[in-house]
């Protein structure tokens, strides 16, 4: 068991020989308190799916409400007295199902499963190292993290409610308690628990990049890197930089709340029948705040999902991935375009049309290296030997999804074309289908392809394809269709669309919409089935049951602690695929290359 | 069974892009009613081409390479030469940038620069919209043409919802309504956006009007109706819990209608 | 086999960038206090208030603390472990002091009536020296840490250096930062 604390004996890639021997821990220091980053990125698995459960459940309510706008649902008023009485939620408890379902499924699912679970889990693997950098603080951005989820979960227990004014939070509307009900205690809460979740990721942030740094085994050089850690580098570099003005902005928007401060509060504001005394703050100054983080946030995001499906796919089409050094450059070009770009949130914001000019132009140069990306995993399948698995199926659906997601893009960075399509159900399609979609199958794909090394066991097949055909066409049924609710002009988090005339019309797509959402979360109980039920009765996995390249397939599933027995040296780049070797066609990295 | 499946997959891609155009296709936005929203309109429907294209393209390329891949035996050449992934990379990248700065420099800047750069015209109707939880408070400034002073500390919601200062002789000839607008066709429109406590969002789906309005700022909206009719304004800025149903009238009408109505209007308000 | 030796030199090397890593998040989150600032500073209602001398007082003893650190530094590189030390016991002494003079020069304020919302200028006062003194109670920590080493018997120069290194760069790193702010309410 590692004892990593500050300046202890260091755990070195130069060791050579075995790994050294201590005493077995117990149950709590091996599978609770563990400072092993295969036991963290577990539990920030595990942790992220309980959210995600939250999540869809919210998700659910949200759908229920907007398919069948009038309908009492008397079974749930039992369940939800308060939100849903008689039946039928009000429209404060909408706005906090809203708020929440945004917040808790980017940043305490995708962030806890695919950034921080599967970035702890694979880096120091596919790295060649035994253990993170920084064990010890990887041990505390878990309990952190924990602790924030829960924070975030409590808020809907107190006075008022959860947070309700959106996942964005903007003041006025999050700064006063009067404004909505949501932004009693419910808002304080949600400031504080996202206070803790970023320093949580950025412990977690620290790690990763001196892990890529500075315990790379010998012969791995930057380039023979697998696309996997390259992202999940640039994606914690990003996060790092990102994250402290949500903080200070957070500290703000506090002192607003409970300190009598006008950050972001200017003179004049009339509220349930009150002049507030505050004068001379800007709530655009909160928006600039905010989006200088929220548009690298879904970088952050998005990032590792690419990454690991250009890992996932060479291991089904047999052949490398197409354009890997291009891709590398793509990825380090989007983490720098990301930083400078976060006024396409605010075209109609009330910012100077000069400012909206810049970034509608230089947001549009993003596409150029997403592009590119996109098309390199595209590319990769010419020429393939196709296997149809699990974790391919939803590989592809990644690489669909960025496409259809990506080019929904286009119109929102084009100011002109924002204007019309601002604060509508085209933003909601487009950021769930990217943000909701690519990491979401790419978190699948994830699960299903690493299951394997990481409990020993396979999961299912025949359940899992069943489980993408649930989730793939239900998918993008629902957020395609929202893009043209979007042009329609349906504007978003309405509690219904029943007021406007104009928006008789979408009630039929509604429904549909709604119908397809609950097709699409009752699929994902197949996959929740196939994860238990594989977790104890499933077929023993192989060290390599796909023959992938990538050195974690070196040892055995699931890896000892300490991972390498001799610390590997890499010979090869990540995608050795089509080349005869003993194991068949393919050579991992520690394979001696044949001298050129 | 391999085949069957990789059928099947590649159906899905396929039928998932030609259904999503199809449906794309059917659908209408709300009727313009503007002259800059033309040119948004123009810009839209160039990128929903251009996306639609390429979408399916992409879709149906994706569709083919599965169904190519799965009867393979035998992988093709390991690396495209260095050559066809530059040129490959670049033409796309390159095709891309061209698509979408390009559509934004030929037509969508010069669209926004036109409506945010082009000086208010003189003939304009200027219109005061105050915000608030949840209605807009409309004000015409009479013909004196210049607005009352307001002071938020004489707001009272039933009598004073813009907190009018009684003495303030400009103010005496104002015309204040509850979310109803109206304008004359063809004639520029100005409207000052206030929000009295949070952030809301005026729009105007069939004009392709939308604009923060933030308290603390007075931002515009300059635009041109070009068709009467009866139309409704939205909000679009979650502002608290009846933002769904925060819904105001716009009414584009003759200027005789129009002057009709301002005159109802500034009755039925009453002496002050 | 200089093995243990490499497993050391890594192992600072990880602190040193975990060190700039962290470094510059901090260095993000001031500069985020600042354009906020500079934001706010061209609104109408901006309201210089009066900052109170201890603060000039207040920099002179942070400033003294990265003296006494460099001092310390430097002897124990020669191995004057007396004198280094010393240097750690003067540097604590006048971080808690800088510590103590900061909480005296907010006491004064409100005593002025100078509160957090009084104006603008107090808000981004309090709020930024607040943060910054958040840091260097952390940074307290690491000298602590760094003076509890120097204290003990028994050290490996090398690796006492590279140790006593982290902590000289996040307290002289504060310090910039003390001096950055105290210029930035003091003048704009």
């Amino acid at each position: 068991m590692s004892t990593h604390v500050l300046g202890g004996p260091p755990r070195s890639p130069h060791n050579v020989g075995p790994a050294p021997v201590e005493h077995e821990p117990g149950f709590i220091r091996r599978y609770v308190f563990s400072t092993d980053h295969k036991i963290i990125g577990i539990q920030y698995i595990l942790t992220g799916l309980v959210m995600a459960i939250a999540g869809a459940a919210l998700a659910t309510l949200i759908r229920l409400q907007l398919g069948w706008p009038e309908h009492h649902w008397l079974w749930l008023s039992r369940l939800l007295p308060v939100g849903m009485p008689s039946g039928v939620m009000t429209p404060e408890f909408y706005l906090a199902v809203v708020t929440m379902h945004g917040t808790i499924m980017v940043f305490f699912f995708v962030s806890f499963v695919l950034v921080s679970g599967f970035g702890n889990y694979l880096v120091p693997l596919q790295v060649g190292a035994r253990d993170m950098a920084f064990p010890f603080l990887n041990m505390l951005s878990y309990w952190i993290a924990l602790l924030s989820a829960v924070t975030m979960l409590a808020s809907f227990l107190v006075e008022g409610g959860a947070a309700a004014a959106g996942w964005t939070a903007y003041p006025p509307l999050s700064a006063v308690a009067a404004a909505v009900p949501g932004s009693q205690m419910g808002q304080t809460i949600w400031l504080l628990s996202m206070a803790l979740f970023i320093a949580s990721f950025t412990m977690s942030g620290l790690n990763i990049v001196a892990t890529v740094f500075s315990v790379r085994a010998p012969g791995l050089s930057m380039m023979r890197l697998p696309l996997t850690v390259w992202s999940y580098f640039i994606a914690s570099i990003l996060g790092l930089l990102a994250f402290p003005p949500l903080t200070a902005a957070a500290v703000m928007l506090l002192l607003d709340r409970h300190f009598g401060t006008s950050f972001f509060l200017p003179s004049g504001l009339i509220i349930a029948n009150k002049v507030l005394p505050n004068t001379g703050g800007s709530p655009l100054l909160w928006q600039h705040l905010f989006w200088f983080l929220g548009h690298p946030e879904v970088y952050v995001l998005i990032l590792p999902a690419l990454g690991i499906a250009c890992d996932i796919l060479p291991a089904f089409t047999r052949k490398p991935v197409f354009g890997y050094r291009i891709s590398v450059w793509c990825l380090v070009a989007v983490g720098c375009l990301s930083m400078i770009v976060w006024g396409h949130h605010m075209f109609v914001s009330g910012m100077s049309p000069f400012s909206g000019e810049y970034f509608s132009l230089v947001t549009l140069t993003i596409t150029v290296p997403m592009t590119i990306f996109g098309v390199n995993m595209l590319a990769s399948l010419w020429g393939a030997k196709l296997q149809l698995t699990t974790a391919m199926l939803f590989s592809l659906g990644v690489i669909a999804l960025f496409g259809s997601g990506g080019l929904g893009g286009l119109f929102l960075g084009n100011a002109t074309a924002d204007m019309q399509l601002h604060d509508t159900y085209f933003v909601v399609g487009h950021f769930h289908m990217m943000i909701g979609g690519v990491t979401l199958l790419a978190t699948f794909g994830a699960i299903y392809f690493w299951f394997p090394k990481m409990f020993g066991r396979m999961m299912n097949e025949t359940l899992g394809k069943l489980h993408f055909w649930f989730t793939f066409a239900p998918f993008f049924l629902i957020f395609f269709m929202q893009h043209f609710l979007g042009l329609q002009g349906a504007p978003r988090r309405y509690y219904a669309f029943t007021a406007f005339d104009y928006l008789q019309k979408t009630r039929g797509q509604n429904l549909v919409i709604s119908i397809a959402a609950m097709v699409l979360i009752s699929g994902q109980f197949l996959f929740l089935v196939n994860f238990v039920w594989s977790l104890f009765r499933g077929h023993r996995a192989a060290a390599n049951p796909w023959h992938a390249t990538t050195l974690e397939w070196t040892v055995a599933s699931p890896p000892p602690h300490g991972n390498f027995d001799a610390v590997p040296v890499v010979q090869r780049w990540a995608y050795e695929y089509g080349v005869q070797t003993i194991d068949g066609d393919f050579a991992v990295q520690t394979v001696p290359s044949v001298s050129a | 069974m391999k085949t069957l499946e990789g059928w099947l997959v590649s159906l899905l891609f396929a039928g998932t892009a030609i259904a999503g155009v199809v449906y794309g296709s059917g659908i209408r936005m709300p009727e313009l009613a503007s002259r800059h929203g033309a040119g948004i309109d123009a810009m839209l429907a160039y990128l929903l081409v251009t996306v639609g294209g390429l979408f399916l393209a992409g879709y149906l390329a994706l569709a083919y390479f599965i169904w190519r891949g799965v009867r393979r035996a035998e992988i093709g050449p390991r690396f495209a030469t260095r050559k066809t992934e530059i040129l490959l990379s670049g033409a796309l990248g390159l095709g891309m940038a061209v698509i979408a700065e390009g559509g934004v420099l030929a037509i969508g800047m010069p669209v926004w620069q036109e409506y945010f750069a082009a000086a208010t015209p003189a003939d304009a109707i200027t219109i005061d919209v105050t915000a608030q939880q949840f209605m807009w408070n409309v004000r015409y400034p009479g013909p004196d043409g210049r607005f009352g002073r307001t002071d938020p500390r004489l707001v009272d919601d039933s009598s004073n919802p813009l907190g009018l200062v009684p003495d303030d002789p400009a103010g005496k000839d104002d015309v204040v309504t509850l979310n109803e607008i109206a304008v004359v066709v063809n004639r520029p429109v100005r409207i000052q956006l206030r929000s009295k406590d949070v952030i809301h969002s005026f729009f105007l789906p069939n004009f392709r009007v939308k604009q923060d309005a933030v308290p603390g700022m007075t931002p515009e909206v300059v635009f041109v109706p070009t068709r009467t009719g009866e139309f409704e304004i939205a909000c679009a800025e979650l502002c608290g819990l009846a933002h769904y149903r925060m819904r105001g009238f716009f009414h584009v009408l003759t200027a005789e209608q129009f002057e009709n109505w301002l005159r109802l209007q500034s009755a039925a308000a009453g002496g002050r | 086999m200089n093995a243990l030796a490499d497993d050391i030199t890594l192992r600072e090397d990880q602190m040193r960038l975990g060190l700039w890593m962290f470094l510059a998040t901090v260095t993000m989150l001031f500069a985020a206090f600042t354009s906020a600032y500079i934001v706010r500073r061209s609104g109408s209602d901006w309201r210089h208030v009066a900052l109170p001398p201890i603060l000039w007082l207040n920099t002179l003893v942070l400033g003294a603390s990265s003296v006494t650190l460099e001092i310390a530094s430097r002897a124990g590189l020669e191995r004057r472990w007396r004198a280094a030390g010393g240097g750690f016991a003067a540097a604590l002494v006048l971080g808690f002091g800088f510590l103590a003079g900061q909480i005296g020069a907010w006491r004064q304020m409100v005593a002025e009536g100078v509160y957090l919302p009084s104006s603008p200028h107090s808000s981004f006062f309090y709020m930024m020296t607040g943060a910054h003194a958040l840091h260097v109670v952390a940074a307290l920590a690491v000298l602590l840490w760094s003076a509890a080493a120097t204290w003990s018997a028994g050290r490996d120069v090398r690796a006492w250096d590279a140790q006593v290194g982290l902590c000289r760069t996040f307290w002289h790193y504060l310090g910039g930062v003390w001096v950055f702010l105290f210029a930035l309410v003091s003048l704009y």
